[in-house]
């Protein structure tokens, strides 16, 4: 067992020595130190209007987040909270390594002198005030206008003539609903003032129209009824029954006033 | 004898935007008595805004239907006016029996004279043989008993002429007349 710890140290110590037998020393010259000179930014001066007007930002407050304005006559309420300040110190510290400083070259540079008086940008204006003017003249009243939205009083006028002037429509009496006795009277006179024979006689109807004034005549067999043009006379001529009655042999219309009895 | 029944007829048009009326009397016959008419009135523009609506009723009923009446020797024993009037709420005088006769669609009555009540207002009559019965519509100022009394008078007026007719006749008269003035 030995014997092979032994061997092995020896392999192990072969192998270091051949590892290590080609290493050559490299002479490095070493880098002269160059130190960088930094300029500084030229100063400048910015012009900012000066009468921007005032931003007033909302900040959220955090220990009044819940606070609205319905409560604000509330009484505040003393919260008691329990803050280790070293175990904030120890959570929030920082701590900031400072580069070491360097050394390095000085360079000149020409700091531009500061302007002995800001220039402001931006004036407003003030604005001009507007001229008073005075005006003297009232203004005159309005007139009042009166305007009566009656209708007023309409005249009539008399329009019988006009009326006159139309046909009449007179319905036929149904003279089934007669008297017989008025029924054969009423034929009778007719016969008599026709001068045509009762047999060759074809009864249309009776109407009552006016005795006289009756300018015209037409009958509409169609309902059973005449129209009358009238004259002024007929308004006041007493009604007497006409009969209306067609020959049989020619179709002629034959007629005649007849008398109530 | 008895006073010939007096049947005034009444109508009132709108011609363009003039409004005339007219009344007729007539007998029993139909054969006009009286014809009355008014001079057309035009409504200028600021009556016709300021009585809006109720410019029409006002003219016709107050206006021409009124002064219309006044020229009436005789009152009649009935006032017939036409059934949009009528319904439109007529107001006027109501000295007279008023009402609106208009043809009906219904079948006959059973024989002429018989009378049917289809409302409080109105009247079936059957006036001639087989025919349809004539509606009466009676204005609300007349009472059931002034209506059977008029209805008889209807009765007797209808067995000689048409009842619905001279309201046609006034209308075509006032036509007339507006084409004659103008």
């Amino acid at each position: 067992m030995f014997g092979r710890v032994k061997d092995a140290m020896a392999d192990a110590a072969e192998t270091l020595r051949r590892a290590f037998a080609g290493l050559t020393v490299v002479e490095v010259a070493p880098e002269p130190f160059s130190p960088r000179s930094h300029g500084s930014a030229v100063l400048g001066v910015e012009g900012r209007a000066g009468l921007e007007p005032l931003a007033s930002v909302c900040r959220d407050m955090r220990l009044l987040r819940e606070a609205v304005e319905g409560q604000a006559l509330q009484p505040f309420q003393a919260d008691l909270r329990d803050e280790s300040g070293w175990a904030r110190w120890g959570a929030e510290a920082e701590v900031i390594r400072m580069t070491p400083l360097e050394g390095g070259r000085a360079t000149r540079v020409a700091v531009p002198p500061l302007p002995r008086k800001a220039q402001v940008q931006g004036r407003i204006e003030p604005p001009a005030r507007p001229a008073t003017r005075r005006w003297t003249e009232p203004l005159s009243p309005p007139g009042a206008r009166r305007m009566d939205p009656g209708l007023g009083s309409v005249e009539a006028e008399a329009g019988l003539d006009t009326m006159l002037s139309m046909a009449v429509p007179i319905l036929a009496e149904d003279i089934h609903q007669l008297p017989k006795g008025l029924w054969m009277r009423y034929s009778l006179q007719l016969v008599r003032g026709t001068g045509v024979n009762v047999r060759n006689l074809e009864v249309i109807g009776l109407f009552r129209i006016p005795r006289k004034g009756v300018a015209d005549l037409r009958h509409d067999p169609g309902k059973s009824r005449i129209f009358v043009r009238l004259e002024a006379s007929a308004v006041r001529a007493p009604r007497a029954p006409f009969i209306l009655a067609r020959r049989k042999d020619d179709g002629a219309l034959v007629s005649c006033y007849v008398e109530d009895p | 004898m008895a006073d010939p029944i007096k049947l005034a007829y009444f109508m009132a048009v709108k011609e363009g935007a003039s409004y005339l009326g007219g009344l007729l009397v007539t007998d029993t016959s139909g054969i006009p008595l009286d014809f009355r008419y008014t001079e057309p009135i035009t409504p200028t523009r600021l009556q016709s805004i300021l009585y809006g609506k109720s410019l029409e009723p006002h003219l016709k009923e107050e206006v021409i239907q009124k002064t219309l009446l006044k020229e009436l020797k005789t009152p009649p024993d009935l006032f017939i006016l036409s059934a949009t009037e009528l319904a439109g709420g007529w107001s006027g005088d109501a000295k007279y029996p008023v009402l609106a006769v208009q043809k009906s669609q219904e079948s006959p009555l059973a024989k002429v004279g018989d009378t049917f009540r289809a409302g409080p207002r109105e009247l079936l009559i059957q006036l001639s043989e087989g025919a349809a019965p004539l509606r009466a519509m009676f204005a609300a100022s007349v009472d059931p008993a002034a209506q059977e009394q008029a209805v008889v008078k209807l009765l007797e007026a209808g067995y000689h002429m048409d009842l619905t007719e001279p309201l046609e006749r006034v209308t075509a008269a006032l036509q007339s007349l507006v084409v004659k003035d103008s």
